[in-house]
């Protein structure tokens, strides 16, 4: 098979403007996160440690987000693990078995924050739907407005 | 969320997580309509291995067949992607409202 294949990504990509170390500690502090984000149960920045965040149920699933610290750099970059819902829902609470990562760049202005959510896997090349039907232009136009906007 | 939409986040996930079925998807996506024959040739894989990624994608209801005589045609279904898609938006909506809350947080802490 010649189709290269790839992995759709959610991406923000956006300027702060306050010091990658105020950004960090709002990344990397359970009550910070938890007043922008959601309140995580059992967060600590080290690698291998893991914590939870509750959602809303749905169906078979208790709504636990279960995340693994997977990476740490301080002032750099952070990723975990994202993983919950169940094989018996629909749209929200299907099982998502993704990756969230966080790189902090220090700009002129502040900080360049930028949110990879990956694992969302999606057929996609640019070369492979040249002959593709309307339907299907429009479904990867949605999926370029997911990850462009930003 | 339809009745045909059910569960199909987790089913195209799951068909679309294999490179090799992938790819099988974007050879059916690139021709209007493609035999399994035809679409093993050149592919390093064999029939059985064509047919089999071909029948997850069919349930996933990423593709669709037609039979003609003994032959199975098979041609890709976009609105197949529908309800990853939505999953997709669901997150995105999600992570730009939070980064949102972050930006208003920072404002808090750091003025």
């Amino acid at each position: 098979m010649t189709a290269t294949p790839e992995i759709q990504d959610i991406v923000l990509d956006e300027i702060f403007p306050h010091k990658v170390e105020t950004i960090w500690r709002s990344l990397t502090t359970a009550d910070l996160i938890g007043r922008w984000l959601m309140p995580p149960e059992g967060f600590a920045a080290v690698e291998g440690n893991d914590f939870t965040f509750k959602t809303r149920p749905a169906g078979a699933w208790d709504g636990t987000i279960r995340c693994r610290v997977l990476e740490v750099v301080p002032d750099r970059r952070l990723s975990y693990s994202w993983k919950g819902g169940d094989d018996g829902n629909a749209g929200y609470g299907s099982r998502l078995d993704t990756v969230v990562t966080w790189t902090l760049m220090p700009v002129e202005a502040g900080t360049r924050v930028r949110l990879v959510h990956s694992g969302f896997e999606t057929p996609r090349n640019d070369m492979a739907y040249r002959n593709m039907s309307d339907g299907w232009t429009k479904v990867v136009q949605r999926l370029d407005s997911v990850s462009g906007e930003a | 969320m339809t009745e045909a939409a059910a569960s199909s986040v987790t089913t195209v996930m799951r068909a679309l997580a294999d490179p090799t079925r992938r790819a099988v998807l974007e050879r059916v996506a690139r021709s209007r309509e493609i035999s399994v024959a035809d679409l093993t040739r050149g592919s390093g894989v064999t029939q059985g291995a064509v047919s089999q990624h071909l029948k997850s994608l069919k349930q996933a209801g990423l593709v669709v067949e037609r039979a003609e005589g003994r032959h199975v045609y098979y041609r890709a279904a976009p609105e197949g992607l529908e309800p990853l898609v939505r999953w997709m938006d669901h997150y995105g909506a999600f992570w730009r409202e939070r980064f949102a809350n972050l930006r208003t947080l920072l404002k808090e802490i750091d003025p």
